[in-house]
């Protein structure tokens, strides 16, 4: 049916600004789209209505902020990849920034497969005194078990969470957080914001790194 | 200019539901300096961003518009019910998606009206813009709020609110309409003049210059300019050839309706079915050529990344070259993934050769036709002939050529209308289902869709009433009955939310009264049928002492003065009143193509009809 040897194109991207309210089922529209205008020889799957091959690790949450993405997508002949950057970033909206390309071997695993967790960055704002947030957050964490609902089931996310630490940076302070992001395991950093009485929207959550299976 | 605090937006945001719908920052977005321009137009579409963004006219004007090098379009559109109480809450005005402008700083508001159950809506986004929504209580502090559509036709429920109307297709009258603004603005004078310039302009109704006096019983005895240098009629303005496709069509972040590029392939309808607006009011008949459309696909194709298309007409079938257009898209995208639809297409053999043609671009579509009644009578009183014998041969045709899903539209409530007539829709689609089971057995799916029948303004039938609620329902349920035996997939409105429609329709400037009251008692959305609540507007007509039924009940008078006579669409009232007379006596009149009716439109029109041979006209 489709003879050629893809050719498989990983680009690293920053999810900003306007943006950060498109969820993961529109962002994967967009891209296709965006590839399309390129003229670029966008690779399709199989089958009765045929999708765009494009691949992401893993869905944003809608609000967050991102400066790691990943995204995989095949084509059905090589190019440039100097090329492809350049044609790709001009048919994007400006608050998609393509930071990082490269050729990805075509058995390479995927990256939902291989995704295993993320880095976030949460910056507070001034009124939020870090002392009070890093002591709440560490009698949380002191808990045998963290629960919070999912879908009307309660789900212990103690153990999605990897490490914690506080940075001061100019007047805010900073919260870095590592959680798990992989398909049997996913940590939300607003649930743990949650439960230390804060409202997701006051603050600005980044991703800053997804870490997959070498 | 005071723009909105960003970061208190972020945080409403984040909380409501699809955010994406206040945000913009789509590919092919223009966002202009504010001050680089002369004169800024909000461009509004007052229901929610899914319904709005893709519709056509609003796009063509944002494109021309931001083509000006002078001048700058941004888009507005409705917040939905907890964005808007957000909003509300934290004294955020409605703004603009592109720079996020208060709608109030823009020196001028166009909105779209394309169908008279987004009235309420028009109100609700003024107040939100912290705009006063009537227009003698706004000043020259206040954007010129302009409103244009379908609907505008019959201006006058909404008189009150709006400060002009541009009549027609907008192509052209928006510049003017611009214009003058600017003269104004540099001159620094009142409102008035103002007002005044516009009415000067062929094709803009200003209400406030007009009044009406009526007789005792409620009937209008006249409507007449209160100025000698203002038109008695206001004649709807034309482009004597499409404007030019958009070239670079938004695409959307978020799935919106009509997520696709749409090529409009001809604007106006010759049929002549009595009961259809569009089919009058957009009259002559205008044709792009193949290679035009072919082109706009093109560009279509590479601005947008979309996979989808459709040619846009009132009646596909009928463009002179067709089966060419079919053919050549066919021909040109094939090798790449472009699904291609092909709206309102004649009940006839030809049309599923058309569809033959692009059948490869759209595996698993369905096919759709409109019979719209079922009887040859029903036929006759609506102009739309069609033999029986024809309609289940194209049906066969349509099932043997592949096709397994079959959507049939019908109409009820007709003038005239029978029980019978009715039978008759369940008894042909029982033999439709039947000819696709022979062929296909159980692997056939119909649909029937049921419109009740609205009297329209400018049509032939805008003398008839409606009818009511109670007896349309009774004709409701005996379909769904039948069909549901029939395992035949039927969908419907509920009559009561066409109630609204049928009265606003056909409406008069006291109507106005009635739509701010019921927009105070909580109207809004009622284009939803889930969200239409009657008893706001019962409420409104109670509260105002003005009587529903006589908008909807009464059979007019055949020499009543109607509320949009001074409004023309070319077509003369006199060959409405021949048709609907026609309609009674159950006489049909063939297609105007082939002989000229004298409606009214080249009278009209003919002195800026193109040459034939670069513009084809419908009119012979």
């Amino acid at each position: 049916m489709n003879p050629i040897t893809p050719f498989r194109v990983r680009i690293k991207f920053a999810k900003l600004e306007n943006l950060r309210f498109i969820g993961h089922l529109d962002l994967q529209r967009l891209f296709e789209r965006a590839l399309n205008r390129t003229g670029l020889p966008l690779r399709y799957t199989q089958g009765f209505s045929p999708k765009g091959r494009i691949n992401i690790a893993s869905a944003l949450p809608l609000g967050f902020v991102s400066s790691a993405e990943v995204l995989d997508f095949w084509l059905n002949a090589p190019v440039d990849l100097q090329e492809i950057q350049a044609s790709l970033q001009a048919a994007l909206p400006k608050d998609l920034q393509i930071l990082d390309i490269q050729e990805i071997p075509n058995k390479a695993p995927s990256l939902q497969a291989s995704v295993l967790s993320s880095e976030y960055a949460i910056v507070f704002p001034v009124i939020y005194a870090q002392d009070d947030i890093n002591t709440e957050l560490r009698n949380i964490l002191a808990q045998e078990i963290i629960p919070v609902e999912r879908r009307g089931k309660i789900v212990d996310i103690k153990p999605m969470i990897t490490t914690h630490a506080f940075y001061e940076e100019g007047v805010s302070t900073i919260l870095h957080l590592q959680m798990d992001s992989s398909a049997t395991s996913n940590g939300r950093p607003d649930e743990l914001l949650k439960l230390l009485g804060i409202d997701p929207a006051d603050v600005i959550i980044e991703r800053t790194n997804l870490i997959f299976e070498e | 200019m005071t723009l909105i605090d960003k970061k208190l937006l972020n945080k409403i945001l984040y909380h409501v539901e699809k955010p994406g719908r206040y945000v913009g920052g789509e590919h092919n977005m223009v966002l202009k300096d504010w001050h680089s321009v002369d004169t800024r137009v909000a461009l509004a579409f007052p229901d929610i961003y899914d319904l709005g963004q893709a519709n056509l006219g609003l796009s063509i004007l944002y494109e021309l518009i931001n083509d000006r090098p002078d001048l700058l379009a941004e888009r507005v559109f409705s917040p939905w019910h907890d964005m808007e109480t957000a909003m509300r809450e934290k004294n955020i005005p409605l703004f603009s998606l592109e720079s996020k402008t208060p709608i109030n700083d823009f020196n001028i508001l166009g909105i779209t009206l394309p169908y008279e159950s987004i009235y309420t809506n028009v109100l609700n986004l003024l107040d939100l813009s912290g705009i006063p929504i009537r227009s003698t209580q706004r000043n020259t502090n206040h954007p010129l709020v302009i409103a244009g559509g379908q609907a505008c036709f019959n201006p006058e429920p909404m008189a009150d609110f709006i400060d002009a109307f541009a009549i027609g297709d907008g192509e052209e009258l928006i510049f003017e309409i611009i214009h003058a603004y600017q003269e104004w603005e540099s001159q620094n004078s009142e409102k008035k003049t103002l007002l005044k310039k516009l009415a000067e302009i062929s094709g803009v109704y200003v209400p406030s210059l007009y009044e009406v006096e009526y007789f005792d019983d409620g009937r209008i005895k006249r409507v007449f300019p209160v100025t000698d240098d203002v038109p008695n009629i206001i004649l709807k303005r034309i482009s004597p050839a499409l404007p030019p496709p958009i070239k670079k069509q938004i695409v959307p972040n978020i799935q919106v309706v009509h997520d696709r590029i749409a090529v409009e392939i001809m604007r106006g309808c010759t049929r002549g079915c009595r009961f259809c607006h569009a089919g009058i009011v957009n009259r002559p008949v205008r044709q792009r050529n193949p290679e035009d459309i072919l082109e706009a696909i093109e560009l279509g194709v590479k601005a947008t990344g979309y996979e989808e298309l459709s040619l846009l007409s009132l009646s596909s079938s009928d463009h002179t070259q067709i089966l060419d257009i079919t053919k050549a898209v066919y021909e040109q995208n094939k090798s790449r993934r472009l699904s291609v639809s092909l709206p309102s297409l004649r009940i006839e053999s030809f049309s599923v050769d058309l569809m033959d043609e692009l059948k490869d671009l759209r595996p698993g579509g369905g096919f759709t036709i409109a019979p719209e009644a079922a009887t040859d009578r029903m036929r006759a009183v609506i102009n739309k002939p069609l033999d029986d014998e024809i309609l289940f041969e194209t049906v066969e045709t349509i099932f043997s050529h592949g096709w397994l899903n079959l959507k049939m539209y019908y109409m009820i409530g007709l003038p005239g209308e029978r029980m019978e007539d009715v039978e008759a829709i369940l008894d042909t689609t029982r033999k439709v289902q039947k000819i696709g089971r022979r062929l296909h057995g159980n692997r056939i799916r119909v649909h029937v869709s049921i419109g009740t029948f609205i009297p329209k303004p400018h049509t032939p039938f805008q003398w008839a009433n409606s009818e009511d609620p109670e007896s349309v329902q009774k004709k409701i349920d005996f379909l769904r009955e039948g069909m549901r035996q029939s395992k035949i997939k039927l969908s419907y409105n509920r009559p009561d939310s066409t109630l609204l429609e049928a009265w606003l329709s056909r409406g008069d400037r006291r109507l106005g009264q009635v739509i701010e009251q019921a927009w105070q008692n909580g109207a809004k959305f009622d284009a939803w049928d889930e969200r239409f609540q009657k008893d706001f507007w019962y409420k409104a007509f109670d509260e105002t002492g003005i009587k529903p039924d006589f908008y909807i009940n009464r059979l007019r008078d055949l020499d009543e003065v109607f509320p949009w006579d001074h409004i023309s669409t070319g077509v003369s009232k006199d060959f409405l009143l021949e048709e609907y007379e026609m309609s009674q006596r159950g006489e049909t009149r063939y297609d105007c193509r082939k002989g000229c009716h004298v409606c009214g439109i080249l009278d009209c029109f003919s002195d800026i009809r193109p040459n034939q041979n670069n513009t084809y006209w419908g009119c012979p």
